[in-house]
C-alpha cells in the first residue's frame, strides 16, 4: 500500500519536472499527454487506497526521511493517509486529471504550453503534500508550494500588467496569512514539543484553554488566507486573470478549500475551543452572503462563479466552526466536481466568444454551444442545491446544523444566501445562453463549441456534480473514524420543513432569474442606483486597501528611504566623518613649519601636558594604580 | 594527514596568489580557477574529515607566536564554521570562473586569492589577536576591489566602508586587551585563545561593558542598523565579483564573531541586551524591507534585502536557544548562496546592459527565459519558500525567538511578508510585462560561462533546502555546545533561566519517548 502512497505524491511531481524540461521549448503534445497520463497514475492510487480505507484497512503512515532536526525540534517529511486525507487525494486527483486533459485543449494554442504543463503539475504535488503531511510543518510546505504555483499560473500570461499584478497580491494577501499560520505552528511547537499530529492532538486537552485559543485563531488566520475569508478575500476575484482552467482546479476546487482541510483537520483543537470555532461560523456565514451579493451585478463570468466560491467556502466554514467537520468535508467534495465543471464550461464560451467575459455581450449562445450549456446548467443546478443533485445533500447539511445548534441567525443569513446564490448561477446561465437576442452578434463575434474531448473530458465531473451527494451514508460512516460526530438536535418533521423551505428558496431564486432576464437584459437605470454602484465596486474594498495599505506602504517606504535613511542615518556618520575632517583641516596651520610659532605652540602643549599630569596623578593617584596594572614596571 | 589542513586552507590561495604575479595574463583566469579548485576541494575534504557527531573545535592547531602574553597561532574548526569556509571557498572559485571583468584581470585574481586567505583565517581563527588580523586584513583587498574596479563614486564608497568598519573593529580590538586583561586578573596568565576565555567567567557588569566593545565591531560589520549606510554604498559601486564575496561571506563575519564570541564570553550580558538587540533586529528587518522597496535601482534591493536577511540572522542568534541559533548560523549559509546569486544575477544583466535600473528593464522573461527562471528560483529561496535553502534557516530562527518573545517574532514574521512584497514588485518590473526598450528586445540569454556560476547555486539552494541534515546536524551539534557553556556559565538568575540547558532537555526528551514506548507496550499488552 505505501508504494501507492509514493505514486499517489510523487506521480505529479514527475509531471512536472518532465514538463519543466521542455518548459521554454514550443508547444509539444507530448508534456500534455504525459503529466495528464501522470496524474490519471495518481488517481488510481489514490482511489486504491481510498477503496482499501473504505474496507477497513488501517491508516497509512510512512516516512521519507528528516527533513529538519535541530534541538529538539524534529520535522520529518511523513505522509498519513487516513479517511480525512484519503478524501481529499481523490477529490485533488480527480478534479486535476480532468483539468489536465480538458487543458491539453484549452492551451491548444498558447506559446506557453509546456511551461504551462509544468506549474499545474507542480501545484498538484504541492496539493497532495498539503494534504498528505503528518505534521504542521509539511502542511506547511504544501500550503506554501500551492502559493507559488498559483502565483505563477495567475501571472502565466507575464505580459500583461493585470495578471502579474493580480498574482502579486494573491502570494502577499496569502503571505499576511501564512505568517498566522507559522505563529501558530510556533505555538503548537513551544507548547507540545512537537509539530506531529499524532503527538499534538494528544497533548492538546492537557493545555490552557488560553493557549489553545491562542493557537486556534492563529492557524484560522491562515487558513483566512488561502480560502480567502473576509477581509483577505480580494484576491480570489483577481485570480481569475489567470488561464481557466487554473480557475478551476486552483481557485474553485482545491487549493481555496486548504483553510477549510486545515480546520477540519485540526479538529481535536477546534473542539477544544468552541468560541473560536463560533467565531469561524459566524465569518463564514457573512462571507457567504458577502460574496453572493457581490456576485449579483458582476459582469465578468469568471468573477461571478469566483464569488460564488467564496460563498461556498463560506458555507463550509460554518459547518466546520460548529463542530460538523464532516459536513464541511462533504461539501467541499461535493463542491468541487460541479464548480470546476462550472468553472470549464466558463471556460469554453471564454474560447468560444474570443476571450471575452461580459455576459451582456453574450446572450442566445445556447443555439451553439449546446453541450456546454447543458453541463453548465447541470453544475448550476447542483450549486443551486436542487435535489437529487450533489449541492442539495451537502448544502442542506450545513443549513441544518445551523439549525440544529441554535444559530437562527446563522441559518437565516444561509437560507438567504441560497436564494441568492440560485438568482446569481441563473442570471448567468440566462444571460450567456438564452435571454432572447443574441447580442454577440452586434460585437462581431463568431462563437463555436469546444473540441468534443474537452466535453468528454468535463463528463466524469458532470457525473460527479449528479451523484456525489448520493453516498452521503458511506461517507458519514468512512469518515467518522476520524472527525467526531455531529448531533443533529431536530425532529424529522423540522427537518422535512428545512428541506422545503430550503428548496422553496433555491427554486424560487432560479425562478426569479429565469424571469427577469427571458427577454434580454434588465432596465440600465438600475446600474445608477447606489446599491448597484455598492456591489458592482465590491463594497470599495479594493479601493480602500489601494489607498490605505499598498499607497501609504509605497509612500513610507519612500520617505524612509530617501528621507531617513538617506538624510538623517547617513547624513549623521558622514557628519561626524566630516567634523574630523574638518578640525583637521582648520588645526593644520599649528605645523606650519615655522620654527617660532611651532615652538610657542610646544611650550603650550608641554605645559597643558604638565599640568594634567600632575593633577590626575594627585587627584587619582595614577602611579599605585599603574603599578598594579603593569607589575613589571618596576617600583 | 589533516593536522595542518586549516594552515594550508588559509595560506595556499595567499601564496599561490603570490606565485600569479610570475604568470602570464592570458593564463591568468586559468590558474587563478585552477587554484580556488584546489581550494575548494581542500574544504570538502575538510568536510569529510570532519566528524559530525562531534560538538568541540576539531583540527586543532597551535603555534606559539608571543608566548609572554598568550598569542598564539591557534586554529580549528566546529560545525559553525566549517560551513563558512566551505562556502567561501565556493564563492571564490565560482567568482573567478565566472569572472566577465576585462580590465586588470591579473589583479583582480590576485586580490581575489588574497581576500580569500582572510576569510578563511578570520573564521579557523581561534586565538582573538590571530582572529584580529585577519579580520582587519579582509578589509584591504575588498577596499581594493571596490576602489580599483568600482563605479563612478567608487572612492566615496571604498573610503567609507574602510574608515566605517576599522573605526568598529578598533573599539572591537580594545575588547579583546581588556579581555585578556581580566583573563590574566582572574588567571594570573595572559591569554588570547578563544577556547581559554570560553571557561572564564566574568562578572555581569564587566560582561555589558566588554559586550559593548564587541558589539560595535560586529554590528558594523554585520551591518546592523543604524550603522548600515556603507553597505548601499559599497554594494552600489562594486564590481560584481565584489559585493558578490562581499554579501555571501564578509558580512557573516560580524554574525559568525557574535556567536563564536559575545555569546559563549558574555552570555548574561547577551541575555541583558537581548531585547534591545532584537528591536534594533526588528527595524533591520521592516525598515529595511520597506526602503528596497523604494528602490529603483535592482542591486539596490538586493542590498537592502541582505541587510533585512541579516536582521533575521541576528534574531535567530540572540534566540539564544539551540533552534535559534542553529537556525541563524544555517541561515548565514543559507543567505551567503541566494544573495550571492542575486548579485551574479544582477551582474548578468549589468553586463548586458550597463545599467541596473529596474525601468530600463521590463518583460526580460520573453527574452530571456532561462535567466528568468535561475532568477525566479533565487526570488523563492530568498522569500523563504519552503524546500529552498533560506526556510529552514528563517523558519528555526523564528521558532526559536519565538520562545523568548512571541510580540517581536511575531512582528519579525513579518520579513515573509515584506520580503515579499519587495522581491515580487521588482521581478515584475524587471521581467514581467511586454518588452518596452528596443535595446532589451536583442538580448542573449545566460551563457555557459555564466550558466557554470549559476546553476550550482541553484542546485546549492534547493538541495539544502530539501535535505539540510548533512549541513545542519554539524551546525545543531556544536550549537549545543555553546549554549550549554552558556548556561553553566551565566551567573544571573535570569540568564540562566533564558538560556535553555541542551542537556537537560535531552535528558527530559529521552524520558518522554521512554514514556510513550512504555504507553505503546501497555497498549499492545491489552
Amino acid at each position: 500500500m505505501e508504494m501507492y502512497l509514493y505514486i499517489a505524491l510523487f506521480a505529479p511531481l514527475a509531471g512536472s519536472l518532465f514538463a519543466a524540461l521542455f518548459g521554454a521549448a514550443p508547444k509539444t503534445l507530448w508534456t500534455g499527454v504525459v503529466t495528464s497520463a501522470l496524474l490519471f497514475a495518481s488517481f488510481l492510487s489514490s482511489v486504491t487506497l481510498f477503496v482499501y480505507l473504505l474496507q477497513g484497512g488501517e491508516a497509512l503512515h510512512a516516512e521519507l526521511m528528516t527533513w529538519i532536526a535541530a534541538g529538539s525540534l524534529y520535522i520529518p517529511f511523513g505522509f498519513v493517509v487516513d479517511e480525512v486525507s484519503a478524501t481529499m487525494m481523490v477529490v485533488v486527483t480527480t478534479v486535476s486529471t480532468v483539468v489536465h486533459v480538458y487543458a491539453i485543449g484549452y492551451m491548444d494554442h498558447d506559446k506557453a504550453f509546456n511551461r504551462f504543463f509544468a506549474w499545474l503539475s507542480a501545484f498538484v504535488f504541492s496539493m497532495m503534500i498539503l494534504v498528505m503531511s503528518d505534521n504542521f510543518a509539511g502542511m506547511f510546505i504544501g500550503w506554501e508550494g500551492v502559493g507559488l504555483c498559483s502565483w505563477a499560473l495567475i501571472g502565466f500570461w507575464y505580459h500583461k500588467e493585470s495578471a502579474t499584478w493580480a498574482a502579486n497580491e494573491a502570494f502577499i494577501m496569502n503571505r499576511i496569512a501564512d505568517l498566522g499560520m507559522l505563529i501558530g505552528i510556533f505555538l503548537i511547537y513551544w507548547n507540545t514539543g512537537s509539530l506531529q499530529y499524532a503527538v499534538v492532538f494528544p497533548t492538546l486537552a492537557t493545555l490552557d484553554t488560553s493557549v489553545l485559543t491562542l493557537m486556534g485563531i492563529f492557524l484560522f488566520i491562515g487558513a483566512m488566507g488561502k480560502s480567502a475569508q473576509f477581509p483577505l478575500h480580494t484576491w480570489l476575484a483577481d485570480a481569475m486573470e489567470g488561464p481557466t482552467p487554473v480557475s478551476a482546479l486552483i481557485h474553485a476546487a482545491t487549493m481555496v478549500t486548504a483553510g477549510v482541510y486545515l480546520v477540519v483537520r485540526a479538529n481535536p483543537l477546534y473542539s477544544l475551543i468552541p468560541d473560536v470555532g463560533y467565531f469561524i461560523a459566524g465569518l463564514g456565514a457573512f462571507v457567504a452572503l458577502f460574496a453572493a451579493t457581490m456576485a449579483l451585478v458582476n459582469r465578468d463570468i469568471k468573477r461571478i462563479i469566483a464569488y460564488s466560491t467564496l460563498s461556498q467556502l463560506g458555507y463550509m466554514f460554518v459547518a466546520a466552526g460548529l463542530g460538523a467537520y464532516w459536513v464541511a468535508l462533504f461539501h467541499l467534495m461535493a463542491h468541487a466536481f460541479f464548480k470546476a465543471l462550472l468553472f470549464l464550461g466558463a471556460g469554453n464560451v471564454m474560447h468560444a466568444m474570443s476571450d471575452e467575459l461580459d455576459p451582456f455581450k453574450m446572450g442566445g449562445l445556447y443555439k451553439v454551444m449546446k453541450w456546454t450549456a447543458i453541463l453548465m446548467i447541470l453544475a448550476s443546478v447542483a450549486l443551486a442545491g436542487i435535489w437529487p443533485l450533489a449541492g442539495f445533500f451537502s448544502k442542506d447539511n450545513i443549513l441544518e446544523v445551523a439549525f440544529s445548534s441554535d444559530h437562527y441567525v446563522i441559518w437565516g443569513v444561509l437560507w438567504v444566501t441560497a436564494g441568492l446564490t440560485a438568482f446569481y448561477s441563473f442570471r448567468l446561465i440566462m444571460l450567456t445562453f438564452f435571454s432572447g437576442e443574441e447580442r454577440y452578434k452586434e460585437y462581431g463575434f463568431h462563437p463555436h463549441e469546444a473540441y468534443k474531448f474537452m466535453l468528454w473530458a468535463m463528463a466524469p465531473l458532470a457525473v460527479l456534480a449528479v451523484i456525489a451527494g448520493w453516498g452521503e451514508e458511506i461517507f458519514v460512516h468512512f469518515v467518522k473514524e476520524l472527525l467526531p460526530e455531529f448531533e443533529f438536535h431536530i425532529g424529522h418533521n423540522v427537518e422535512m420543513m428545512l428541506i422545503v423551505v430550503t428548496s422553496l428558496m433555491a427554486i424560487g431564486g432560479i425562478v426569479t432569474a429565469v424571469l427577469l432576464y427571458r427577454n434580454g437584459l434588465l432596465n440600465p437605470k438600475l446600474q445608477q442606483t447606489w446599491v448597484y454602484k455598492l456591489l458592482s465596486n465590491q463594497y470599495f474594498i479594493p479601493k480602500f486597501y489601494d489607498e490605505f495599505f499598498s499607497k501609504p506602504y509605497a509612500e513610507l517606504s519612500r520617505i524612509f528611504w530617501k528621507h531617513i535613511d538617506l538624510k538623517v542615518v547617513d547624513a549623521t556618520v558622514d557628519f561626524i566623518a566630516t567634523t574630523i575632517y574638518k578640525t583637521g583641516e582648520s588645526t593644520h596651520t599649528m605645523q606650519n613649519g615655522n620654527l617660532s610659532s611651532m615652538l610657542r605652540w610646544m611650550v603650550i602643549g608641554v605645559v597643558v601636558l604638565l599640568l594634567l599630569a600632575v593633577s590626575y596623578a594627585v587627584r587619582y593617584d595614577i602611579l599605585a594604580a599603574l603599578q598594579t596594572v603593569f607589575p613589571g614596571l618596576g617600583a | 594527514m589533516f593536522d595542518h589542513i586549516l594552515s594550508i586552507l588559509i595560506f595556499f590561495p595567499a601564496l599561490a596568489g603570490l606565485l600569479g604575479f610570475t604568470v602570464s595574463k592570458e593564463s591568468i583566469r586559468a590558474y587563478g580557477i585552477t587554484v580556488s579548485a584546489i581550494e575548494f576541494v581542500l574544504s570538502l575534504v575538510l568536510w569529510y574529515a570532519y566528524d559530525p557527531a562531534g560538538g568541540g573545535m576539531q583540527f586543532i592547531e597551535q603555534i606559539a607566536l608571543v608566548p609572554a602574553f598568550g598569542i598564539n597561532y591557534l586554529l580549528g574548526v566546529d560545525g559553525i564554521s566549517l560551513f563558512i569556509i566551505i562556502l567561501a571557498a565556493f564563492f571564490t572559485l565560482i567568482g573567478i570562473a565566472s569572472l566577465t571583468e576585462t580590465r586588470r584581470v591579473k589583479d583582480l585574481i590576485i586580490t581575489l586569492l588574497f581576500l580569500q586567505m582572510t576569510m578563511v583565517g578570520v573564521f579557523a581563527a581561534l586565538d582573538a589577536i590571530v582572529f584580529y588580523v585577519f579580520w582587519e586584513l579582509s578589509l584591504v583587498p575588498m577596499l581594493y576591489i571596490i576602489g580599483a574596479w568600482g563605479g563612478p563614486l567608487r572612492i566615496y564608497a571604498s573610503v567609507k566602508f574602510f574608515l566605517y568598519t576599522f573605526t568598529g573593529s578598533l573599539v572591537m580590538l580594545v575588547g579583546m586587551l581588556f579581555m585578556a586583561y581580566s583573563y590574566f586578573q582572574t588567571t594570573g596568565e595572559w591569554s588570547f585563545s578563544i577556547l581559554e576565555w570560553y571557561r572564564l567567567v566574568l562578572p555581569q557588569d564587566l560582561q555589558l561593558w566588554l559586550f559593548a566593545a564587541f558589539f560595535l565591531g560586529f554590528a558594523i560589520k554585520v551591518p546592523m542598523f543604524p550603522f548600515h549606510t556603507w553597505l548601499p554604498y559599497a554594494h552600489g559601486q562594486a564590481p560584481t565579483i565584489g559585493s558578490v564575496i562581499l554579501a555571501a561571506i564578509l558580512l557573516k563575519m560580524g554574525t559568525y564573531a557574535f556567536v563564536r564570541l559575545s555569546l559563549p564570553l558574555f552570555p548574561d550580558a547577551s541575555v541583558f541586551f537581548m531585547v534591545p538587540i532584537a528591536v534594533l533586529a526588528l527595524i533591520m528587518i521592516i525598515y529595511t524591507a520597506m526602503v528596497a522597496y523604494a528602490q529603483e535601482d535592482i542591486k539596490q534591493v538586493v542590498a537592502y534585502s541582505s541587510i533585512s536577511h541579516m536582521g533575521v540572522i541576528i534574531l535567530g542568534t540572540f534566540a539564544l536557544n539551540v533552534e535559534g541559533i542553529s537556525g541563524s548560523v544555517f541561515l548565514m549559509i543559507g543567505h551567503g548562496v541566494v544573495s550571492g546569486a542575486l548579485f551574479l544575477l544582477v551582474g548578468v544583466i549589468y553586463d548586458r546592459r550597463h545599467t541596473k535600473l529596474m525601468s530600463e528593464f521590463g518583460g526580460l522573461a520573453q527574452v530571456m527565459p532561462h535567466y528568468a527562471t535561475i532568477f525566479g528560483i533565487m526570488l523563492m529561496a530568498s522569500v523563504g519558500l519552503p524546500l529552498t535553502i533560506n526556510f529552514v534557516g528563517e523558519f528555526l530562527s523564528l521558532l526559536g525567538f519565538y520562545q523568548q518573545s512571541h510580540i517581536i517574532t511575531l512582528l519579525a514574521g513579518t520579513a515573509i511578508i515584506v520580503g515579499a512584497i519587495y522581491m515580487l514588485s521588482a521581478y515584475k518590473k524587471a521581467f514581467f510585462g511586454n518588452v518596452t526598450k528596443e535595446e532589451n528586445k536583442t538580448l542573449k540569454d545566460v551563457n555557459k560561462k555564466e550558466l557554470v556560476a549559476l546553476v550550482p547555486l541553484a542546485v546549492v539552494a534547493v538541495w539544502l533546502g530539501v535535505y539540510p541534515k548533512p549541513v545542519l546536524e554539524p551546525i545543531n551539534n556544536s550549537v549545543e555546545s555553546i549554549v550549554q557553556l552558556m548556561h553553566e556559565k551565566a551567573v544571573t538568575p535570569e540568564a540562566k533561566a533564558a538560556i535553555p540547558n541542551p542537556a537537560a532537555q535531552k535528558i527530559a526528551m529521552a524520558s518522554a519517548a521512554d514514556v510513550d514506548v512504555e504507553v505503546e507496550v501497555e497498549r499492545e499488552a491489552e
